[in-house]
């Protein structure tokens, strides 16, 4: 998946500005960027939720715009952030819903098997027959995830996972989102605030500034006291754990 | 001088305009009156002039002056732009109280039933906002839809009682506003907005603290509920004498106050006088119109307003959606309508 | 499993609704008519089932309608009659008889004049919505907003006309416009019967893609709905479905808003296939039920859209006041 010469802007305003980068097959890629530096927006236009204003988002060899949507729909998948929804719907509903792009609503016993599965591995068994609105933030967040395995496609995009989450729900998280490149070979692209998790939890790091690409590259390129300090304008440490370099800022 | 005079100048225009408009206003009707023949003390052209142009010339005044006021009101008190006489269920309660007098009290009199208009205009803004107040909105907008289904409801209640009593011909007098009733003797209560505007003057100070919210005006020692239910029923008082008189005029107090603001900004005090003669210009221009169009019939008022205060409005609501916070200012978007946190207001005079 | 029984059970509750239905609708056909006299029974059944069956068309559009429009704002307690939809088509059909006069076969013929009224709300719905949606960059609620004050606008421009109008022909536009319960514009039974028929088959594809779109835009262009052209056909379908509903007997504001949420509540599915169903069943059963109060306990002395207004209204605060979060 390539993105070349991505450009948006609001009222006159730019803010993504000329974003280009390879996304890299089986890998887990994290974007992250302080407030308003279009990681959001980048994230949008390679999941056409976002219209975009020029640029190219080439996904297997053609044009994003130019696949079907319902085609693209077996092959990647969005996760955003707001998901309230005012329906009465149960979980295990919810999770059927990712079969949709194959079977438009018609689901057979197969497809009832990976719904099963995916609600087995998000452990939503207890769970399965609540109403997605009594659940606690964390249980609704792994529900739309056991969505996302059972829509069964080969990129994940997932839009800051961890928001909202307390410190236990989100390190869950990304943990998920490390199984699901580890254990089910995806692709997992995330926007994250949280630097650390990027830098745990991910193969490699694109660092946005004023919409622009300002460090893209492996997890250990983009981790250094420069980088770092640069885009975000405070201080940093890099100290290793587990073989991973994280930041300390205050 | 110079100072004072571009401080001024817009009420300074506004009143030049309005004091035209009204002279001009005088001439406008199915018979022709002439300068001279008063001049000359031409008894009939006299007559007329106070008998029905002068009066409906006051009456319109005192309806743009009053129903604006009373809507720049709401909106400072409940901290939302979208709030008035009209999306706050003021009117339809109003109607309903004279519907009620009209039923069970055949032989009251215009004052009786005025009285009644007015304890039920007060009680039904009274409601609306102990309502709003109870529920949490997810975005300003919501507030005036719930409004407009609150004064259906009343509205619906109105009308029942008008098929169960056969009274639904002298409801429609009260339901689609019109000047053309206007005379003297019997459009005086009307009058009675004139006092309540300078009340609301007095106390402008008062009302701006109060829409910062229950804490914010705590801190300043401002009693809350006392000083919301003054200026609720303020409001409300002035809506009825106008309804009890020309029927339903809508809009006015909607869009007045939303114009004048966002020239002259949210300090009640400083947009008070010139949303009162904006007001009153709106309903003369308006009432011009509704006299000109199919002369030498005319057309109710409320429609004209109903037409052009529409255009108006979505064009505002439009304005302000593609043109950030600037075209019509809202308290903290989210927060209940009634009681915003002193920290948006802080965050608001921050913003100033 | 838990969600099969609940299938089941809301199977049984949408079948006893129909069968308290057919009840009612048997109660209105027979209360106080004398069935031994088989020339008065005829005559009648003659007066009362085109009325019925009017009655049990509109609830089937203005439910259809509400809840497909609840869903695609995914808001509860909206109703697309707050779109201004209602006093739009009044509008129109007061607008076609003072350009062509009431004389004219526009105006005379009822099919006619209702096709040609379909097609200009149509029209005009498209553009003016369209134009909104796409100004306020799909913020519902302005839009909704801007609906209500569409409503009166409508509504005085509608006003202004009947009083510019030749009263000859004010007279003959009120007897077509006032519709109500009472007096139903049962002409135009077989038309709108049809019009129904057609808006589900056309937009058959778009109706099962509801549950989808309940989502949420994100969701559902993730799982490949494209979602702008969908919604855009779905408001035209509500909009064909209202403008059906009112020409048969008039505006009903709030109905939509009562029929669609006891729906939702009973049935407390996502499946809209269940709710549609649910609300037309409702809707059915509170106009024949509201129609027989009127016509036998107030004598027609107080038209059934008040009732409704007014119950519609208390339940539409009640729903507030236990939300609390709207």
């Amino acid at each position: 998946m390539k993105i070349r010469q991505l450009l948006k802007q609001y009222d006159g305003k730019t803010v993504v500005d000329g974003v280009s980068f390879e996304i890299p097959k089986g890998k887990v890629l994290s974007l992250i960027g302080p407030n308003g530096a279009g990681k959001s927006t980048v994230m949008g236009m390679i999941s056409r939720l976002v219209a975009r204003d020029a640029g190219l988002v080439e996904f297997e060899g053609k044009d994003i715009k130019d696949w079907k949507s319902h085609q693209l729909s077996q092959r990647l998948a969005i996760l955003t952030q707001s998901n309230h929804i005012q329906m009465k719907l149960t979980v295990r509903e919810l999770v059927a819903f990712g079969r949709f792009p194959y079977t438009r609503g018609r689901n057979t016993p197969e497809d009832e098997q990976i719904i099963q599965q995916a609600i087995d591995y998000m452990e939503l068994g207890p769970f399965q027959d609540r109403f997605i609105d009594e659940l606690s933030g964390g249980q609704r967040q792994r529900a739309y995830i056991a969505m996302v395995i059972a829509q069964d496609t080969d990129y994940v995009l997932l839009d800051e996972p961890t928001n909202n989450l307390d410190i236990y729900h989100a390190t869950n998280m990304m943990k998920i989102a490390r199984r699901l490149c580890d254990e089910l070979g995806k692709t997992v692209i995330m926007v994250l605030h949280e630097i650390n998790y990027a830098a745990f939890y991910s193969d490699y790091i694109c660092a946005f500034k004023d919409g622009k690409v300002a460090k893209f590259g492996t997890v250990e390129e983009v981790m250094t006291k420069e980088t770092l300090s640069e885009i975000y304008r405070v201080d940093f440490e890099i100290q290793m754990v587990e073989g991973k370099p994280l930041s300390i800022y205050y | 001088m110079a100072p004072w005079l571009s401080r001024h100048r817009s009420t300074l225009v506004l009143a030049v305009l309005l004091v035209v408009l009204s002279i001009y206003s005088l001439f406008v009707g199915v018979i022709d009156l002439d300068t001279s023949a008063i001049l000359a003390g031409d008894f009939e052209a006299i007559e007329l002039l106070l008998i029905s142009r002068l009066p409906r010339l006051l009456a319109i005044v005192c309806t743009g002056v009053g129903m604006s006021v009373a809507g720049l009101i709401m909106q400072q008190l409940c901290m939302n732009k979208f709030v008035s006489p009209t999306t706050g269920a003021t009117i339809s309660s109003a109607q309903l109280g004279i519907l009620l007098a009209l039923v069970f009290w055949p032989s009251a009199t215009l004052w009786q039933r005025t009285i009644l208009a007015f304890v039920f205009a007060i009680l039904g803004t009274w409601v609306f906002v102990w309502f709003i107040q109870r529920i949490q909105f997810k975005d300003v907008v919501m507030v005036p839809l719930v409004g407009i289904m609150f004064g259906n409801v009343v509205g619906g209640i109105t009308s029942f009682l008008a098929f169960r009593f056969d009274m639904t011909q002298s409801l429609s007098s009260w339901l689609v506003g019109h000047f053309s009733m206007v005379l003297r003797g019997r459009y005086e209560i009307v009058w009675l907005t004139l006092p309540l505007v300078v009340l609301a003057f007095v106390f402008a100070n008062h009302f701006n603290i109060v829409g910062m919210g229950r804490d914010f005006s705590k801190n300043l020692g401002v009693p809350y509920n006392l000083v919301l239910f003054l200026g609720l029923t303020i409001a409300a008082m002035i809506t009825a004498s106008v309804v009890v008189v020309v029927g339903a005029i809508s809009y006015i107090g909607l869009i007045v106050p939303n114009l004048v603001s966002m020239f002259k900004g949210d300090k009640i005090r400083g947009t008070l006088v010139d949303t009162a003669l904006f007001g009153a210009l709106f309903v003369l221009v308006c009432d011009l119109i509704g006299r000109l169009v199919i002369h030498p019939y005319e057309l109710p008022i409320e429609l004209i307003i109903g037409i052009i205060g529409s255009v108006l409005f979505v064009g505002l609501l439009l304005y302000r959606l593609n043109h950030g916070r600037k075209a019509i200012r809202l308290g903290a978007a989210g927060a209940s309508s009634c009681a915003v946190s002193a920290q948006s207001a802080v965050q608001k005079k921050e913003g100033e | 499993m838990a969600a099969h029984t609940a299938q089941r059970a809301n199977h049984r509750k949408l079948l006893v609704l129909g069968i308290l239905v057919l009840l009612a609708a048997a109660a209105y056909l027979l209360v106080g008519v004398n069935v031994s006299n088989e020339k008065l029974f005829w005559y009648a059944m003659r007066l009362r089932a085109p009325k019925l069956l009017v009655m049990l068309v509109t609830a089937f559009a203005i439910g259809g309608a509400s809840i497909v429009f609840q869903s695609i704002i995914q808001n509860t307690i909206v109703t697309p009659c707050l779109l201004g939809m209602n006093s739009l088509y009044t509008l129109i059909h007061t607008a076609v008889v003072f350009v062509a006069g009431s004389g004219s076969i526009l105006a005379v013929n009822a099919n006619l004049s209702f096709a040609v009224d379909l097609v200009l709300m149509g029209v005009a719905a498209m553009v003016i919505y369209g134009y909104l949606f796409h100004k306020t960059r799909h913020n519902v609620l302005y839009v909704l907003l801007i609906g209500t004050v569409l409503t009166s606008f409508f509504g005085s421009i509608q006003n202004t006309l009947t009083r510019v109008m030749d009263p000859n022909e004010y007279d003959a536009l009120l007897s077509t416009l006032v519709a109500s319960f009472s007096n139903v514009n049962a002409e135009i039974l077989l038309l709108a019967v049809m019009l129904l028929a057609g808006i589900v088959v056309v937009f058959r594809k778009d109706l099962a893609l509801l549950n989808v779109i309940t989502l949420g835009r994100n969701q559902a262009i993730n799982l490949g709905v494209d979602y702008d052209r969908c919604i855009r056909r779905l408001l035209l379908a509500v909009t064909l479905s209202i403008a059906v509903a009112t020409a048969m007997v008039g505006p009903v504001s709030f109905m939509g808003l009562i029929i669609a949420n006891l729906s939702r509540q009973l049935l407390r599915t996502y499946r809209h296939s269940q709710l549609i169903l649910g609300a037309a069943l409702f809707g059915m059963f509170t106009l024949v039920g509201g129609q027989m109060v009127v016509e036998h306990l107030f004598h027609y002395a107080v038209p059934v859209s008040v009732f409704i207004t007014v119950g519609g209204g208390i339940y539409f605060l009640y729903l507030l006041l236990t939300n609390r979060r709207v």
